[in-house]
């Protein structure tokens, strides 16, 4: 069962990613999981018109941004993304500001997330933006993500 | 909304905008942060409109988010950094203290 869990989630991690804003920065980490399926392309437009219209607050801490939209906005299964930004952004957050970090998930449905959520909190916790900074190649910043998704299972 | 002893269980709510993220994240730490203090708290993450339901004594988010629940919320903190678990904890005993929730 589990194993089907961890076939169905859609991971996908860039590093130096040229983006020239924060809107570009989103896009940027949805784009690979839009182009697997696990996101429909509206889901994009979504995760950057919540910050347009709710503010930066997906800036959750120095450097690190966790953009989502809602399961209705086009999920089709769980996808776990990231951007690694080669020049940092700013969203207009008044003290995380700037962002060269920047995460992504969509859930199907109200629940499937939160095991991933919880992983991904004791990741973050961890260090795990650090170690993304760190990855020498998409592959192995895509297997920092892989490692979250099955401790969320 | 009466005063609240803390050996009782504190209703903690963690807010952000749409409910399912950053305020997961910011339940995460609240609850190691609350383990650490040695205080029994249930903490849920939710939506800011959603909050406005429930009752709560403790309230945690972003700036942005918690200045509309200043007066109808006993204790209201903002913190920036969601991750650190010294910011949450040093800004909630200052509120808790102020509340006459622990002993200063």
């Amino acid at each position: 069962m589990a194993r089907c869990v961890a076939a169905e989630a859609a991971v996908s991690a860039r590093i130096g990613v040229a983006a020239p804003d924060w809107r570009a920065a989103i896009r940027a980490a949805c784009r690979p999981l839009v182009e697997r399926g696990a996101f429909e392309r509206r889901y994009e437009d979504r995760c950057v018109g919540i910050v347009e219209e709710q503010g930066p607050y997906i800036v959750l801490a120095p450097g690190i941004a966790l953009a989502h939209a809602r399961p209705e906005d086009g999920v089709s299964r769980l996808g776990l993304g990231a951007a690694v930004l080669e020049v940092p952004v700013t969203f207009g957050h008044p003290d995380n500001d700037p962002v060269d970090v920047v995460l992504v998930f969509g859930s199907p449905d109200a629940d499937s997330h939160l095991g991933l959520l919880s992983a991904l909190a004791r990741a973050l916790l961890g260090g795990l933006a650090d170690r993304l900074r760190e990855a020498r190649s998409g592959t192995e910043a895509s297997r920092l993500l892989e490692g979250v998704v099955s401790d969320g299972r | 909304m009466g005063r609240r002893g803390v050996e009782d269980e504190l209703r903690v709510l963690t807010v952000c905008g749409v409910g399912m993220g950053s305020c997961l994240i910011l339940r995460m730490t609240a609850e190691e942060v609350f383990t650490r203090l040695g205080l029994r708290a249930r903490v849920t993450a939710t939506d800011v409109s959603s909050a406005h339901g429930m009752p709560a004594d403790i309230l945690i988010g972003q700036e942005m988010h918690t200045g509309e629940f200043e007066g109808r919320v006993p204790v209201v903190i903002s913190v920036a950094n969601f991750l650190d678990k010294d910011e949450m904890q040093r800004k909630l005993v200052a509120a808790m203290e102020a509340a006459g929730w622990l002993a200063a």
